[in-house]
């Protein structure tokens, strides 16, 4: 395997922990690391979503990095608490942070921060990828914060992962229509999709508050729908609180199935008239468009369980998954995608080792980020945008695939990129 | 009212020296190029950004190596954000390269990955003119030694191989990397090749990055009174020419706060005399051509071109003046736009009432200082927190600004253009004031802004 990565798959951890923190209501992320960790995630999400984002940074400099960054963090939380008054600051670790040795648990634990809870996120940039950082970031979140009370809720905590904000509102519009209570952690259907109204608010409207993330303990079961961005926090409530857990990633068909069943499992609930239509329409969505979707082969690149789900979506629609790739490496990973499909496994490796194996692999149809986009254009592929960062098309961020509305969506989407590109010259 | 010390700054007084209000008769100048206060929401980069970002990225034929973790490369790609262009899309912008290192890396050192990523680098893409590397912040705390390993891949590859020690710790922010970006490719690079032929008109073009293809139109205007362009540095640059700089008999400069470093050092070593140009608006791109004429003795020539293009473009400014007279604008850009642009709306008529920089220098501030009206605010390094209160409290009708500023603008109603980027550029000389001019008017009177509600409830 080559030691230099040509067009990398993935992003480093920091972003992935400031991704989850923008879901918490009145939360500032706090990187401690030098200002290009905070000046560059910060175009990401703007280019992403089109939202403006608020990131503080420590500002280590030449000094820090040789006698340690403890006055410069002590300093950054203090300045952001009395500027801003958040109810959460994030302390998001860098390369730099952790190569430097900084013990930032134990500089926050000597702090006294009134009504603002600081939660340290270990994210050094060079393990794992932003969905790592996600991850880290989530499991910070619920081991800091989570609290038992009594007595427990009914409540059922859901953890997104780093999908987009309109996948989330997909998912609150399916447990509305069970009248199920639930917690979203984190949750940017409506902090990164916010409207203009003025005033402009001190904070963007929604989010997970605080006071949910610590009730996440009185839950009776948690869904993580991706299981490397939030898998550990629900791995963490189960061993902690008992409650029921489960992975599922609801895309597709059979996916949307199997995520509905786990919440009427874990609440007793029943699966309502309406939702059964809404699966009509999807199925009813397939069909119309099976002709145009069957036999062709689609190269599918993601994070790594949207990756795997988006593979058995596209197996529905009659197409061939000839190759799933992930962007960030994972045993798991790797395992699943046997199943779901026959064809090459890339198992976090760059972008330029997918656009050698679309090219062997005559692809027709390819998923992926904005990155993809010049993959599809050289080997002449359809091109579905999906995951992040995807900013060279706008909206993406508002639709969800997610649920049965969602694969409605997805599905018209794969069809008229189909059509585009057999109009093509 | 001198120095002042905006209401959100109350809890970070050391902002106050940062701010500055113009009176007249005073000579004061905000506190610039100082670290940032820790935690105050700084929109600044880093050094790495500065080098590799800004300085280093535009160069079209070499393999941008970064050496670190994988994010620093993934932010770079394409330019990042920058929209500066090439005539080499196929490899340039394309790709992006990192040693991507791993745990047991930043443990064991980064050496040899760091070799043998060059050398499979290189070999994926040998028609690349050059590999440079480039430092991320781990690598200078783990102390891999960088120009050892360039030297052995050099060596073996038979291709410049440079390194560039632009970790983002140094400094205070992106300003050293352009600062070490230039003394880098002057040592390595600048005089390493005799062009073919030598002309008597033969002048480099410092500090333009090619945004949405400024020198495309900037180049054309000088080549037209007789000039040959030797190098662009380092907007759609070739390493070859940047080599063969040292032969050129003018430097014209345009970014004069990322490359006044390799002026210098050109001037010092080669005798290269500099002009300092502003190659936006009419009244300062005419300068710019009749400063460069006047050097070179070809002021006819000059004067032939300006009132040709003047002539093409002036009724339209007319009509644009006649829309945005009277308009106030807040500018904040990396530092010399900032004052570059406050002479090319007076051309509109409009008043920069606010102005503000990233990493600009004391001589950026008296630029500003001078050019500014009483009253004007004038800040360094402005935080979002202090944009917010600036765009709600002064109520620009325009912010010109660069992305990570925009959707805060857009959720404030305030209209925006994205001064780092552009909208639809190019915006440099004759023809792209106009374009800039038209941009500012779609902004200004797009409909949606009437739209937007109040609601004290929300």
């Amino acid at each position: 395997m080559r030691s230099v990565t040509i067009n990398p798959a993935k992003i480093c951890q920091p972003i992935g922990a400031m991704y989850a923190l923008f879901g918490v209501h009145a939360a500032v992320p706090l990187v401690h690391g030098s200002q290009g960790c905070s000046a560059y995630p910060m175009r990401m999400f703007n280019r992403h979503f089109g939202e403006p984002v608020q990131v503080a940074v420590s500002s280590l400099g030449e000094d820090a990095s040789v006698f340690g960054g403890k006055k410069n963090l002590v300093e950054s939380i203090k300045n952001v608490i009395a500027r801003r008054h958040p109810e959460l600051i994030g302390v998001i670790t860098t390369c730099l942070s952790e190569t430097i040795g900084d013990d930032i648990d134990g500089i926050i634990s000597e702090g006294n921060y009134e009504d603002s809870k600081v939660v340290p996120i270990h994210t050094p940039s060079y393990v794992g990828s932003h969905v790592t950082g996600y991850d880290n970031a989530l499991k910070a979140l619920v081991t800091n914060l989570s609290e038992e009370s009594e007595p427990a809720n009914a409540k059922l905590n859901i953890l997104p992962g780093m999908v987009n904000p309109g996948d989330v509102m997909e998912i609150k519009q399916m447990l509305d229509s069970m009248n199920i209570s639930y917690t979203i952690l984190s949750d940017i259907s409506e902090t990164l999709n916010a409207p203009i109204i003025l005033p402009k608010p001190p904070f963007p409207r929604g989010g997970s508050s605080v006071a949910e993330i610590e009730d996440c303990a009185n839950a009776r079961g948690v869904i993580a729908l991706c299981e490397h961005a939030g898998g550990s926090a629900a791995v963490y409530l189960k061993g902690k609180y008992g409650m029921a857990a489960d992975t599922i990633c609801p895309i597709g068909v059979a996916n949307t199935d199997r995520f509905l069943d786990a919440v009427c499992d874990m609440t007793g609930a029943e699966i309502p008239y309406s939702l059964e239509q809404g699966r009509g329409r999807l199925i009813d969505a397939m069909v119309d468009v099976h002709m145009k979707t069957c036999g062709k082969r689609a190269a599918i690149f993601a994070d790594p369980d949207i990756a795997l789900a988006l593979a058995e979506f596209v197996t529905e629609l009659g197409m061939e998954p000839v190759i799933v790739s992930s962007s960030t490496a994972s045993r798991k990973f790797l395992q699943k995608a046997k199943s779901v499909t026959d064809g090459e496994i890339l198992n976090g490796r760059d972008l330029y080792e997918l656009q050698r194996a679309v090219k062997d692999n005559e692809v027709d149809i390819l998923f992926g980020n904005t990155k993809c986009t010049p993959i599809a254009k050289d080997e002449d592929a359809a091109f579905v945008r999906c995951g992040f960062p995807v900013f060279d098309r706008v909206g993406y961020h508002r639709y969800g695939f997610m649920g049965y509305h969602g694969g409605v969506y997805l599905t018209d989407l794969i069809t008229n990129a189909i059509l585009e590109w057999g109009e093509r010259g | 009212m001198p120095l002042t010390l905006l209401n959100s700054d109350k809890a970070i007084p050391e902002r106050e020296k940062h701010t500055y209000i113009k009176a007249p008769s005073e000579n004061i100048l905000p506190l610039s190029n100082v670290q940032t206060t820790p935690g105050d929401f700084t929109e600044r980069g880093c050094t790495y950004a500065g080098c590799m970002g800004v300085v280093c990225g535009p160069i079209k034929d070499v393999i941008h190596l970064v050496h670190g973790p994988i994010g620093c490369a993934y932010w770079t790609w394409g330019g990042g954000t920058r929209q500066n262009l090439s005539d080499n899309p196929s490899f340039h912008g394309k790709y992006c390269f990192s040693t991507d290192m791993q745990e047991d890396n930043i443990i064991f050192g980064g050496e040899d990955k760091l070799y043998k990523s060059i050398l499979e680098a290189h070999e994926e893409f040998p028609e690349a003119r050059g590999v440079f590397v480039h430092s991320t912040c781990a690598i200078g705390l783990i102390g891999d030694d960088l120009s050892g390993v360039c030297k052995r891949a050099e060596e073996e590859t038979g291709i410049r191989v440079i390194p560039f020690n632009c970790e983002g710790f140094r400094g205070c922010s992106q300003s050293l990397g352009h600062h070490i970006a230039n003394d880098t490719l002057f040592e390595r690079v600048v005089g390493t090749k005799e062009p073919e032929e030598l002309t008597d008109y033969d002048m480099n073009i410092i500090g333009d990055y090619n945004i949405q293809g400024d020198l495309w139109a900037i180049m054309p205007l000088f080549e037209r009174m007789g000039i040959r362009i030797l190098c662009t540095f380092t907007g759609n640059a070739a390493v070859d020419e940047i080599a063969q700089a040292h032969c050129a008999k003018l430097n014209l400069m345009h970014c004069q706060r990322s490359t006044p470093y390799i002026c210098e050092l050109m001037e010092e070593k080669y005798g290269i005399p500099v002009v300092k140009a502003t190659l936006f608006g009419v009244e300062q791109t005419s300068k710019a051509l009749r400063d460069v004429a006047s050097f070179f003795g070809l002021e006819d020539k000059a004067e032939e071109i300006i009132k040709e293009e003047v002539a093409q473009i002036a009724p339209k400014i007319e009509e644009y003046r006649s829309k945005f007279e009277g308009k106030r604008v807040f500018i904040y850009q990396g530092a010399p736009r900032a004052w570059h642009w406050i002479n090319m709306f007076h051309e509109f008529g409009v008043e920069t009432i606010a102005a503000a920089t990233t990493f600009g220098h004391e001589d950026d501030y008296a630029k500003i200082c001078e050019r500014v009206n009483d009253g004007a605010l004038v800040i360094d390094n402005p935080n979002s927190l202090e944009l917010e209160e600036i765009l709600t409290d002064l109520k620009p009708d325009l912010f010109i600004s660069g992305l990570k500023e925009k959707y805060l603008a857009y959720k404030l109603g305030v209209p925006f253009i994205n001064g780092h980027a552009y909208e639809k550029g190019p915006y440099a000389v004759y023809s792209g004031f106009l374009n800039f001019a038209r941009d500012v008017e779609k902004t200004l009177f797009a409909p949606v802004w009437g739209l937007i509600r109040r609601n004290e409830h929300a």
